[in-house]
């Protein structure tokens, strides 16, 4: 009889620690997201603490130096950001639940990867287990700038599964080809800017090669990106010739094989050289 | 007991510090129980204690059997009463520690409740900047901005490639998942002194690490980063598909399922229904591109006896297998009959 009501109680107590875990995460998160210092008020905290911590250590006692610590996990967090080319601008992290068992946070996060821009919005559900921890991502929301259909397709897909890594790692590759493209449009545009045209930008798929004399004779190059169903890129370049009349009827076969001949420059001797080519070509056509 | 015997018996006690007067009367004393150290009265060693203001009877005892008798059954009802007495006050002591405890637990999570009431309300009047009545810290700003970066390096662990720099190089964290299940991590730990070196790594031995070193490691470490996350992910997603097989579909499938270490080819007899005992399909599945999850080669056959319908099916299975991931596959057998499933597994 006198068990049952230690039983009560210390089911009360076991009820009250989780709930005193969770409240105290939920304020420290919340302490922290609504806490904003500027880079001014860090560089003048650093050089502040820098010297009390100075005037401490020369005293007695080992004061956690905080300025080191900061600027460690500032080249680390660089360091990573320059390798991967994904750059956080902004992250919130809420926790909703926490037992025994596990946790469950929302997570916000917003940032770029070269220049394509993204927005999530996830659920991450973390449990530990006897032999390790283990993570499941839910509810997973993300919103990419890009009017690709494919982009769209894969976009959808991932959300569906939860794929939150595979999200991560097929955008790398991705904007790696998108930047690579755009580098590319870049470098012919500077080098040859009577000649190249860019009807839809430095962000867009298509190039123009045009001689500047009014022969009308006009190469368009159009680069897709293609992302398939296991996030993998591949670009996939198709030559356009826009011919006027009076040259087509010269050179009908040569014109006609222009789109396969692209291809096999392509395969022999890459994207750059392929374009180059191309262009000295319609220089040529003087 | 056999103390007290001694001692109406008039047989000298060997007790050590005992002050006892000589040789024992037979009269009843005024203390009916002594303090006995030395000897335990009972199997397991309890004492008897005295019991001051403990009265005796006055009774007419008879014989020196009645007053043993009599005297034995005093001292075991004293003795229950003790122990009784001893777990009551335990028990007592016990519910006001909880109590008491609950009390503090209470009152700290009424305190932290009105903390993050008070917050939250805070954060609906203003967003964002928050004004500090003091001036904060520079350690205060300091470990608010260190906060800040360590959540941030933990994000990147959910991105597929994380680290962080040491005094030799960079210690590298590739993690893999499948879907919305973050599985295994493996680690790289490079030397960047001269050339790049790897020190020492977590990465299982059939995953081809030293060809893809050799082939990017020194030119381009994202590319080597990338294959190599490629090849662990694409293992970490084959194993983690022939484990939800065998953890959640065992009875479907005869025995165990073989694999090899890389979880690139798959063997298994089955069966698309637990009704019968009889595993009538058999399957191979190659999975012979090592950076993909899905099988290259899937061979379903049937025993040559086998129906028709069988053999039919077993075709049907054999394109599924090629499009789907395998513990899905199974899960389509088990949620929509096998008729049903092999219908659904035709081409469009």
């Amino acid at each position: 009889m006198d068990n049952s009501v230690c039983q009560v109680y210390e089911d009360e107590i076991q009820a009250l620690e989780e709930e005193i875990k969770l409240l105290t995460e939920k304020y420290e998160d919340g302490q922290q997201e609504s806490t904003f210092y500027s880079d001014e008020e860090i560089l003048m905290s650093k050089k502040s603490f820098w010297r009390e911590f100075q005037a401490e250590s020369k005293g007695h006692g080992f004061p956690s130096d905080l300025k080191a610590q900061l600027e460690n996990l500032e080249r680390d967090l660089s360091f990573l950001m320059k390798l991967t080319g994904i750059h956080f601008t902004g992250h919130s992290k809420k926790t909703v639940e926490k037992t025994r068992n596990g946790t469950v946070q929302k997570h916000r996060l917003s940032g770029n990867c070269h220049s394509l821009s993204f927005q999530l919005k996830f659920q991450l559900l973390e449990m530990q287990s006897k032999e390790n921890v283990s993570a499941v991502i839910t509810d997973l929301s993300i919103i990419v700038e890009s009017e690709d259909l494919k982009v769209k397709e894969f976009v959808s897909s991932t959300e569906e599964h939860g794929s939150l890594l595979a999200f991560f790692r097929s955008l790398s590759s991705y904007a790696e080809w998108y930047e690579h493209r755009r580098r590319t449009f870049l470098h012919f545009k500077g080098k040859y800017p009577d000649i190249v045209t860019l009807p839809e930008g430095l962000l867009g798929d298509q190039i123009i090669l045009r001689n500047p004399k009014p022969s009308g004779f006009e190469l368009m190059i159009i680069w897709k990106i293609h992302i398939d169903k296991e996030g993998r890129s591949t670009p996939v370049l198709d030559l356009l010739t826009k011919v006027p009349e009076q040259v087509l009827e010269q050179k009908m076969a040569s014109i006609e094989e222009a789109p396969a001949q692209f291809r096999s420059m392509l395969l022999l001797f890459g994207i750059e050289t392929a374009i180059e080519n191309l262009i000295k070509v319609v220089r040529l056509e003087e | 007991m056999l103390a007290v015997l001694d001692l109406l018996l008039g047989a000298p006690l060997q007790l050590p510090e005992e002050e006892e007067e000589g040789p024992l009367k037979k009269s009843v004393r005024c203390h009916p129980f002594l303090r006995v150290r030395a000897r335990p009265t009972r199997p397991d060693g309890f004492s008897l204690m005295a019991e001051p203001g403990g009265k005796m009877e006055e009774g007419k005892v008879q014989s020196a059997d009645g007053l043993l008798a009599h005297l034995a059954a005093l001292e075991a009802r004293a003795h229950e009463e003790a122990v009784k007495r001893e777990e009551k006050e335990q028990q007592e002591e016990r519910l006001a520690r909880l109590r008491a405890r609950v009390q503090e637990l209470r009152l700290q999570r009424d305190e932290l409740r009105a903390k993050v009431d008070l917050q939250h309300k805070a954060q609906l009047g203003e967003e964002g900047l928050v004004s500090d009545p003091a001036r904060p810290s520079a350690r205060a700003v300091l470990g608010w901005k260190i906060e800040s970066v360590k959540r941030m390096l933990q994000v990147f662990y959910l991105t597929g490639i994380s680290g962080k720099l040491t005094r030799q190089g960079v210690c590298f964290c590739i993690s893999t998942a499948y879907e919305g299940t973050y599985l295994d991590s493996y680690y790289l730990d490079l030397l960047t002194k001269a050339e790049v070196q790897i020190r020492r790594h977590s990465v299982p031995a059939f995953i081809p690490l030293e060809q893809i070193a050799k082939k990017y490691l020194q030119t381009d470490v994202r590319r080597f980063l990338s294959v190599l996350s490629d090849h662990l992910n694409a293992y970490a997603g084959r194993r983690y598909q022939a484990d939800q097989l065998q953890e959640h579909f065992s009875d479907l499938i005869k025995g165990t399922l073989q694999r090899n270490s890389l979880c690139n080819l798959l063997v298994f007899n089955y069966n698309v229904s637990s009704e019968s005992d009889a595993f009538p399909y058999s399957a191979r599945l190659v999975y012979r591109d090592v950076c993909r999850s899905l099988p290259t080669e899937v061979v379903v056959s049937t025993t040559p006896e086998a129906p028709a319908p069988l053999a039919e099916a077993a075709a049907a299975h054999s394109d599924l297998f090629r499009r789907v991931a395998v513990h899905e596959a199974f899960r389509s057998f088990r949620d929509t009959g096998a008729g049903v499933a092999a219908a659904l597994a035709s081409p469009p």
